[in-house]
């Protein structure tokens, strides 16, 4: 049998590890840095100039600075295609590739851009396996830029309307940036015709052009100047309309910038200068001197220093990571938190080209010495990092630096924002608001019904709220959210001046029953004067609720903003008094229905506490002449304060863990402020939300257990803590 | 009807003329005293006087009533459910039954000391001054001297003085029953109930105990129900024996153990029975 004990006692003691073993062991790869490893490097041609990849990095092209094409297989180096264009007396004068769609352009010397698509095509043999074949399709060349002068950088990016293509060139020592849209009719049978926007000049403002960021969305212009200056346009349905100048890096002795780039998302855009400072900009709301708020950028973060002046910044293709080039150096950046992945030698001096693989498993990098080098990636959560949980982070497109918790949203370019900050206020706030309705209650209860009761309505009383505390909180909460909230939303003075009037009428029926003559007060049995108290409280409460609208219109009455017309509305006050939201399912509700399934428990430990304290010690103390109450308040209490602090705790831990109360009775609005009519999202309401749709393994599932993990230690700390203070107690108070 | 309570002041533990100390008159008195618990009769028609200052002893087998009748003195039975008395117990002349009387301020005169020490979860001087705090004493100064005069009366205060903010809970068997006499007199009580004060005690604990009651003697009228006969004879001027419920005898202590008048006494005094 004691061996059966220990084997039970042992086994509890490691489930208990084993769980928290299972959480650690899900929360722990959040933490892991990424792991880069270098490939073997493939040498191409000493003039290539741009690359590009098929799916998976089996088959690279290059294309060399007089636009012929060479495909080559990864695994060897062996030439797979070579394809050259037959452009005429027209030259190759600039050459772009976007590795990731397989597009190539090549700007002419006659301003003319031609688009060649590399496309792999997969086929299976009778086994299985697969083949792939590059297939080289050159378009008709399409009138550009200034007509005889030759294109020195082309962009491309496509559109949600038209596909957007421009040059720049040279015209007279000044640079001139041109630009066409190309609009694809398509018909029912596939292939439509292509109709190409007479050539227009954009940004014909800017002083110089060094560089220029075309997101690929075409929705905008960024034209970086020699002096440093930004200047970005915006498409305004024609042509692009100048939006913004700034210089990033004014304070800076050279204010130049060294390089820049989008990240993926196109709404943020990382500088460099020539000392290696980084600062990230992005588009948000900001207030304009006419007072109207607009979306312009602003600087949102700085980054960590770079070893020397930035060569490149290159996006990953499927996150907000980004590879910076810079004195040598390679580094890998998250872009939302700050935080470096990983950091390593560049192979040569001189890269011309970085491209991240779609699924952000590996990344390319084509050197000025006609290699080829490859890097595999292992980093499954980089936007994770103590920052992203607990400290607060400037999102794009937000004003400021927030806490704040939203996993999912309708594309997969926004940044996923798990701040566990507002979870824990929402917990921590759902449970004071529980704690303290319920407290109150459940321990004046436990005290009157261990003391004063009489023993037949105890054996009574006490089974009953033990059965009220097996009530399923899911039904609580429903009753919370679709019965108790709409019912006291329109009554609400109504509610507070029945729940203030509760202590002062309990206090004022004490008051008559004290100055009640002796003996009518012999009449009635000792602990049975609640018969008298109840329907004096019941009438209190009835006559509260019934004031409450009159109250209202006394001291809540505001002037309705739709009809102009005052109103007696507490809620339009509160709304229009303090500024806050007022929601009809709120914290106040929510604590009202958790402390209903708080109070049993409280109740129960606090009464048997109260109930095991030795009558001798009762007896001593009446026998002295103190009064029922003074002998509860002096020896009772305090000889069971250690059980009381217990059923406080375990009510604590109730609350705190408390799930389906709160997903039914608020909002579940991850929102952080201390207002009691607003709802609130805590870790348990948020795992139970989340978890069936956070894919296994993903950052937001890791995110969840994180959360799971800090609410078993919350608790875990609080019942040390309150075992701990138990203990210090029961020994001051121990009864021989 | 005179008032059988005195308020709490310094008048009542004047020295109170020698004629009064002299008339020995009977202070406490118990007329037809009948008590049931529910259906079952615990005492049947006690009718006993007892005089003031003096020790009286209620000795009787178990069961035999001995410590109802004393709980009824200070109505400590009224917790006790289903309860039903008849006849009157008087103390100085009023009716402890009074409606006009609270049980607390009856209490608050009727000092209790109880068969197992029963000292507070709160320091020596916590427990001593507690009679005190519930009628709302603040004062320190006042506190420290009841203390000490309680304690010294108590014969613990050599003991205890230096430790006064310890935990009672650490105190020896006997110095936590004489602890519980120093609290019970602390608010000077006219009147100390004891419950079998040393049941629960050794012999030298013991000793200590009575000699302590020879002392409060000269200021208390005190009840004593003990199970020793040798206690009870050491102790007591007067002593009543009960039997299921009955008072066989009273008479003073000497005369029941020397020449009891009746059978039954005198088979439990000789330890024939009980």
């Amino acid at each position: 049998m004691g061996r059966l004990i220990r084997f039970g006692g042992v086994g509890v003691v490691l489930a208990v590890f084993g769980m928290l073993a299972f959480l650690v062991f899900q929360v722990f790869p959040l933490f892991v840095g990424a792991k880069v490893s270098p490939a073997s490097a493939l040498t191409v041609p000493a003039d290539a100039v741009a690359f590009g990849e098929d799916e998976y990095g089996e088959m690279p092209f290059v294309v060399r600075r007089d636009g012929s094409i060479l495909c080559l297989r990864s695994k060897g180096g062996a030439k797979v295609l070579e394809w050259a264009p037959s452009l005429g007396d027209r030259r190759v004068t600039s050459v772009r590739s976007y590795p990731r769609t397989g597009l190539v352009f090549l700007g002419l010397s006659d301003g003319s851009v031609q688009e060649v698509r590399v496309v792999y095509r997969s086929s299976f043999d009778a086994a299985g396996k697969r083949t792939i074949e590059p297939v080289v399709t050159a378009l008709e060349p399409v009138p550009v830029g200034r007509a005889g002068l030759p294109c020195l950088d082309v962009w491309n990016a496509k559109g949600p309307q038209s596909r957007l293509m421009v040059v720049r060139q040279d015209e007279g020592g000044k640079p001139l940036l041109t630009a066409v849209r190309l609009t694809e009719r398509r018909g029912l049978g596939g292939r439509g015709k292509v109709t190409v926007s007479p050539p227009f000049v954009v940004a014909a403002d800017a002083p110089s052009v060094e560089q220029v960021l075309l997101p690929s969305t075409a929705e905008s212009l960024i034209v970086v100047g020699r002096s440093g200056e930004v200047r970005t346009y915006a498409d305004d349905g024609t042509t692009f309309s100048f939006l913004q100048s700034f210089f990033p890096f004014k304070e800076a002795a050279d204010p130049a910038v060294a390089s820049a780039g989008l990240i993926f998302g196109n709404v943020s855009v990382v500088f460099v200068d020539k000392a290696g400072a980084q600062q990230v900009w992005s588009m948000y709301p900001q207030l304009q001197p006419d007072g109207r708020s607009l979306r312009r950028w602003g600087k949102i973060h700085d980054g960590e220093k770079l070893p020397g002046a930035g060569q490149g910044i290159y996006a990953a293709e499927s996150n907000k990571c980004y590879l910076a080039v810079a004195g040598g150096r390679l580094q890998l950046t998250n872009m939302t938190t700050g935080t470096v992945r990983w950091e390593g030698e560049a192979p040569a001096a001189d890269i011309r080209q970085v491209a991240f693989a779609g699924n952000y498993d590996r990344f390319t990098a084509l050197s000025a010495d006609g290699k080829l080098h490859r890097w595999s990636v292992v980093d499954h959560h980089p936007e994770s990092s103590w920052k992203t949980f607990f400290g607060k982070i400037w999102y794009e497109g937000a004003t400021g630096p927030a806490y704040s918790w939203q996993s999912s949203a309708g594309s997969d370019e926004f940044e996923p924002k798990y701040s566990l900050v507002p979870l824990f206020y929402g917990t921590v706030k759902g449970t004071f608001y529980a704690l303290l309705f319920a407290l109150p209650i459940a321990l004046t209860a436990a005290i009157y019904v261990s003391q004063f009761l009489r023993p037949e309505y105890r054996q009574v009383v006490k089974p009953v709220m033990e059965i009220m505390a097996s009530l399923p909180s899911v039904v609580l909460g429903f009753l919370a959210g679709l019965w108790l909230a709409p019912l006291v939303d329109p009554r609400l003075v109504s509610l507070f001046c029945a729940i203030g009037i509760l202590a002062p009428a309990a206090l004022f029926a004490g008051f008559l029953w004290s100055v009640l003559p002796q003996p009518v007060r012999r009449q009635v049995r000792p602990g049975m004067e609640f018969l008298w108290l109840l329907p004096f409280l019941a009438l209190c409460v009835w006559g509260a609720w019934q004031a409450g609208p009159a109250i209202e219109s006394l001291c809540f009455t505001v002037k309705d903003s739709a009809s102009g017309l005052p109103i007696a509305d507490f809620r339009e006050w509160w709304r229009q008094t303090t500024g806050e939201t007022y929601d009809s399912r709120n914290s106040l509700v929510v604590g009202f229905v958790m402390g209903f399934a708080v109070i049993p428990i409280v109740f129960t430990i606090a009464e048997d506490a109260l109930s095991n304290v030795p009558n001798s010690l009762v007896s001593g103390s009446l026998a002295l002449g103190a009064s029922r109450w003074q002998t509860v308040w002096s020896v009772v209490v305090p000889t069971a304060i250690s059980g009381i602090v217990s059923a406080v705790m375990i009510g604590f831990g109730r609350a705190i863990g408390e799930t389906m109360i709160v997903v039914m009775a608020t909002g579940n609005t991850a929102v952080m402020d201390t207002n009691p009519f607003s709802g609130m999202r805590t870790l348990s309401a948020n795992i139970a939300v989340e978890l069936p749709e956070a894919a296994a393994g993903h950052t937001h599932y890791r995110a969840l257990f994180l959360g799971a993990c800090c609410l078993f230690l919350l608790t875990f700390v609080i019942n040390t803590l309150a075992e701990v203070l138990r203990q210090r107690l029961r020994e001051r108070y121990k009864v021989v | 009807m005179p008032p059988i309570m005195n308020p709490p002041s310094s008048s009542r533990i004047k020295v109170r003329p020698a004629a009064e100390r002299e008339g020995r008159k009977d202070y406490i008195s118990i007329r037809d005293f009948g008590f049931y618990y529910g259906e079952k009769k615990a005492l049947d028609a006690i009718s006993l006087d007892i005089p003031e200052r003096q020790v009286v002893a209620f000795i009787g087998p178990s069961g035999c009533g001995k410590s109802t009748l004393l709980r009824n003195l200070n109505r400590m039975n009224d917790l006790v459910d289903g309860i039903r008395h008849e006849g009157d117990i008087t103390i100085n002349g009023r009716s402890i039954y009074d409606p006009g009387l609270e049980v607390i301020s009856l209490r608050r005169r009727v000092g209790m000391v109880f068969q197992k020490s029963n000292p507070f979860p709160k320091s020596i001087f916590e427990n001593v001054v507690y009679a005190l705090r519930v009628v709302g004493v603040r004062d320190r100064a006042v506190l420290e001297e009841a203390c000490e005069t309680s304690l010294r009366k108590a014969a613990l205060w050599d003991e205890v003085k230096d430790r006064l903010d310890d935990s009672a809970l650490g105190l020896s068997g006997g110095q936590m029953q004489r602890l519980c006499i120093a609290r019970a007199i602390a608010n000077r009580p006219e009147i100390l109930l004891m419950d079998e004060p040393c049941s629960a005690l050794d012999p030298i604990a013991t000793g200590k105990i009575e000699e302590l009651i020879h002392e409060l003697k000269e200021q208390f009228t005190i009840v004593i129900v003990t199970h020793s006969m040798q206690q009870a004879a050491r102790v007591s001027d007067r002593t009543a024996f009960f039997y299921l419920g009955k008072q066989i005898e009273y008479d003073t202590t000497e005369k029941i153990f020397m020449n009891p008048t009746q059978a039954q006494t005198e088979a439990y005094i000789s330890g024939r029975f009980g």
